[in-house]
């Protein structure tokens, strides 16, 4: 480590030291405060308001830092990848689902504290996408996607159920918004405990880590047990994150920033990264900490620091992601099994289209009514049709646009976990959405559509500007938006966090509803489903060399970044579209083309085009599911949507690795 | 078919005419037939006694605000965020109430019947007055003015006679909050129901003046220590996670209040409510402070 970086963490420690003093000063002269140890019996309030306020704060902020910076470091060890943290790895999410079903349906469970609960659900989470991973060779682009749909799903199902119990649960928002503000120590004897625990065990980890980072082949030629060290180091990061997501909240990126800032201050061997990531960590988040008790001094705002950490996060990531170079080996990220091929696909697409047809005029007719399930007469029909028909026809028109766009991105990287959500546009649209039910008191629907469009084209054109890289393989794309969208889902948290109703409107859109559409803009949707088709079938040429690879691309006189600037764009435009009008849903995107996929529809044109029949038949029946299952409580649209694509998800990403 | 009963057409048009004929015994003699969308307007019409026919989440609306109670025939709409549509067309509403926070649906709605749609809770100023004009509003738009000022009066004269009977305690102010987590609470500010009928009951607001603790902002717990000589009232219960972290909590128990044991509870009320909520809290608040204060957590 040079002596320039050196100072510098001298420095950003100090720093960090002051703002914590200043504000610590501001309460209470120096000369006041209470002597050691602490007896509350003897203290004024403001000497407790110190000794068990602030002072534990401060502390907490290095101890949770460091916790999460170690969390982060070996994460990155084990996996070898570089954005491996526990938010990217989906492990926060999986606490926070957790979280959220005790709390509603079995709040016994959290009288001891959160620690059970978290630790469990964050456990879960990461078996789960490491056992995803491991079929993939822990490829790290595709470690994050998986991650992040896993992240996802647990967001879409959390956000439902506290919807359905229609009470805003205050303790949930705080909870996601990550703060640290203290009242004892016993958090930070707690944490302080953990972190303890932990760095003996990343200690005694540092060797076979070291060994395990010649080469999966190399390493167990030298008698490593590589299974074992694997599994206990992530075993280790793992109950790292969730004691703090358990004792603070939800605080996102910290695992990411501490071990990234270790690498290019010149932190080279695993163990410098081991010792040089927490204290990173720690330095952050006392960095970010005393920036809010400072706003907080000055304006008495409460902002929480976990959803500070969040807005760095994002950036970090953006920043992070040309310097991913060389950490793949070639061919591992694309891991898609060879997909059947139909001779004669065009029997398939009339059945589907048939089909698709059918589930209208059926779905048209039917419908429950206090008392059970009848089909409209006449009249009825009459009176229902101006309002069933916009929304089957956005559902519709919304899963379609969805699925080509997914159809596109999985083509244009060849990565087949690429999906709409995790192009950003959704994030971007959310955040638009939430400015504007935040910064007007009464807002009406072409307000919230241009705020959501213009949200939706500010995420496209920083995706796009990634595009337009030269060096930049197209997976990494992705990964920009999963930059995007980690960004607004923190700018989300801390609006939530200063909660009242208008955080209700937010995640009521957030779980999706075809319901609000009116006539004008399904049709608008129908017509830009189809504008995208057609143009996705006049780039039928490049889909077809785009996922043989950029020599190939290149080689074949393709205009490559042309070619990809184009497609992003309108694969962004018809998320963004969709996006508006029904919410950002998740999976269909993802799922349409890998049936259309498995169903051998293996040429561009026709696997587009399938994958769009497919999406709309499933958006139809996500929709009819929505407005039928809790009659006349219309469960959220994404909800459905997810419920359907995350099994399936999780059943062909284990079925397709080898 | 997917669903168990067989589905004919006849029993879709009885189900709609059932609908239609015991909402006919729900609304008023004569009176128009209401559809709520937002609860503060569902408790506003049953305040001028014009029960609606439908409403949405009367599951949990029952829950809350338990008084006056909801006839079980009145029709549930769904959740508030997506109200079913095609029932409310079925229930053939005259009016459809309405409040900001819902303006997106206003084009849909509005194509079912006229809507009504009136502010209740805006950021700095005060529900209480906008509760009460909201009462001669929707009597006007439904043709019965007089039921607003009858509910008026009699509102006004229990909150005078509660605000006589609380008269004892406004020695000290009121510091209104719900506890969030352990170490969060939410205030209640004079911007929020609960905030403006202490005002109206005389006792004043131990966060008031202080706008930035206005308008259900979450805030941390210590800020309680810089109002040393208020009564604490916690609203609504304590989170079974929150109990456990309050009890042994050093800051939490050295707080004057809880010290001094002026901390008292009060059951859950709707803080986005109307006429109803703001009374039955009044009565609450009333109860919780003649009894002893022992709130244990």
């Amino acid at each position: 480590m040079s002596r320039a970086a050196q100072i510098g963490l001298a420095g950003a420690g100090l720093l960090a030291l002051a703002l914590w003093a200043w504000a610590a000063m501001g309460m209470l002269p120096v000369a006041a405060w209470p002597r050691l140890p602490f007896r509350a019996g003897e203290m004024s309030l403001d000497q407790i308001l110190l000794a068990f306020g602030m002072m534990p704060r401060g502390v907490i902020a290095l101890v949770a830092g460091a916790a999460l910076g170690l969390s982060g470091a070996l994460l990155q060890t084990v996996l070898r990848n570089p954005v491996a943290d526990p938010t990217t790895l989906g492990i926060s999410s999986g606490a926070q689902l957790a979280l959220v079903l005790a709390t509603i349906f079995a709040p016994g469970l959290l009288v001891e504290g959160r620690w059970p609960v978290a630790v469990a659900g964050a456990a879960l989470a990461a078996a789960l996408v490491l056992a995803v991973g491991a079929r993939r060779g822990f490829a790290p682009v595709t470690m994050v996607i998986v991650g992040m749909l896993v992240g996802l799903t647990a967001s879409a199902v959390a956000t439902a159920v506290t919807l359905s119990q229609g009470q805003y649960l205050l303790s949930l928002v705080i909870w996601n918004g990550g703060s640290l503000v203290q009242q004892d120590w016993s958090g930070v004897l707690s944490l302080a405990a953990v972190l303890a625990l932990g760095s003996l065990a990343a200690a005694l980890l540092a060797r076979p880590l070291r060994v395990l980072s010649l080469g999966v082949e190399g390493a167990s030629g030298l008698g490593l047990n590589v299974a074992a060290v694997r599994s206990a180091g992530i075993a280790v990061a793992v109950g790292l994150a969730a004691a703090v997501s358990a004792e603070l909240g939800l605080i996102g990126f910290v695992g990411l920033a501490g071990p990234a800032l270790a690498r290019s201050l010149g932190a080279r061997t695993i163990p410098q990264r081991l010792v040089l990531s927490p204290v990173i960590g720690a330095l952050i988040l006392s960095l970010c900490d005393g920036a809010v008790l400072a706003v907080a001094g000055a304006s008495g705002e409460m902002f929480p620091t976990g959803a500070l950490t969040g807005l760095i996060g994002g950036p970090l990531l953006i920043w992070l992601l040309p310097r991913l170079r060389g950490s793949t080996p070639p061919g591992r990220e694309a891991a898609e099994g060879a997909a059947p091929r139909l001779a004669r696909p065009m029997p398939l697409l009339l059945g589907l289209l048939a089909a698709l047809i059918a589930a209208a005029l059926v779905l048209v007719w039917i419908g429950r009514v206090p008392g059970g399930w009848a089909i409209l007469d006449a009249q009825s029909f009459s009176d229902f049709l101006p309002m069933r028909l916009p929304r089957l026809i956005a559902a519709a028109s919304a899963g379609a646009a969805l699925a080509t766009a997914g159809a596109l991105l999985q083509r244009l990287t060849g990565n087949p976990l690429a999906s709409p959500e995790v192009l950003g546009v959704s994030g971007g649209a959310a955040l638009g959405f939430a400015a504007v039910v935040y910064l007007s008191t009464a807002a009406t629907g072409p307000m919230l559509y241009a705020g959501t469009m213009t949200g939706g084209v500010v995420a496209l054109a920083l995706v796009a500007a990634y595009v337009m890289r030269r060096d930049m393989p197209a997976e990494r794309i992705l990964l920009a938006g999963i930059a995007v969208s980690a960004l607004a889902s923190a700018v989300l948290s801390a609006m939530m966090a200063s909660g009242d109703a208008r955080s209700w409107t937010v995640l009521a859109w957030l779980s999706g509803s075809s319901s609000a559409v009116l006539m004008p803009g399904a049709l608008a949707l129908a017509a830009l489903a189809l504008l995208l088709w057609g143009a996705a079938l006049t780039t039928a040429r490049w889909l077809t060399i785009l996922p043989l690879g950029a020599g190939v691309a290149g080689g074949l006189s393709l205009p490559l970044r042309r070619a990809r600037l184009l497609l992003i764009l309108l694969a962004g435009l018809a998320t963004g579209a969709a996006t508006v009008l029904v919410g950002p849903l998740s999976f269909v995107g993802l799922m349409a083309p890998h049936m259309a996929r498995r169903a051998g529809l293996a040429r561009p044109m026709h696997h587009v085009t399938g994958a769009a029949l497919i999406g709309a038949l499933l958006m139809l029946l996500a929709d009819f599911g929505a407005r039928m299952a809790g009659f006349p409580y219309e469960l959220p649209l994404g909800l459905f949507a997810s419920l359907i694509g995350a099994p399936w998800l999780l059943w062909l990403m284990m079925r397709t690795g080898k | 078919m997917v669903g168990g009963g067989a589905p004919t057409r006849r029993s879709f048009i009885a189900a709609g005419l059932a609908l239609a004929a015991v909402s006919s015994v729900q609304a008023a003699p004569g009176g128009p037939r209401l559809a709520a969308i937002d609860w503060a307007m569902l408790e506003t019409a049953i305040a001028l006694g014009h029960m609606p026919v439908a409403a949405c989440e009367l599951i949990r609306f029952r829950v809350d605000s338990p008084e006056p109670p909801v006839p079980e025939e009145v029709v549930d709409l769904g959740l508030r965020g997506a109200p079913n549509f095609e029932l409310l067309q079925l229930v053939r509403p005259d009016l459809i109430l309405n409040s900001p926070y819902y303006t997106r649906y206003e084009a849909r709605l509005s194509q079912l019947a006229p809507v009504l749609n009136l502010p209740f809770y805006t950021r700095g100023e005060p529900p209480l007055p906008k509760v009460m004009a909201a009462l001669h509003d929707l009597a006007g738009a439904i043709d019965d003015p007089l039921a607003a000022t009858h509910a008026e009066a009699a509102a006004e004269e229990e909150l005078s006679r509660i605000a006589a009977a609380v008269a004892p305690f406004s020695d000290l102010p009121l510091c209104l909050i719900n506890i969030g987590d352990a170490r969060h609470l939410r205030a209640f500010g004079f911007d929020s129901l609960f905030g403006s009928v202490a005002a109206r009951l005389g006792l004043a607001n131990a966060w008031e003046g202080q706008t930035r603790f206005s308008f259900l902002a979450p805030v941390p717990i210590e800020q309680l220590a810089t109002m040393p000589e208020a009564r604490v009232v916690i609203v609504g219960d304590v989170p079974v996670q929150a109990r456990r972290g309050l009890a042994r909590a050093k800051l939490w128990q050295a707080l004057p209040a809880v010290a001094e044991g002026r901390v008292y509870q009060v059951p859950e009320v709707n803080a986005f409510g109307g006429l109803p909520s703001a009374l039955r809290f009044a009565r609450l608040l009333e109860a919780a402070l003649a009894r002893p204060p022992e709130v244990q957590l």
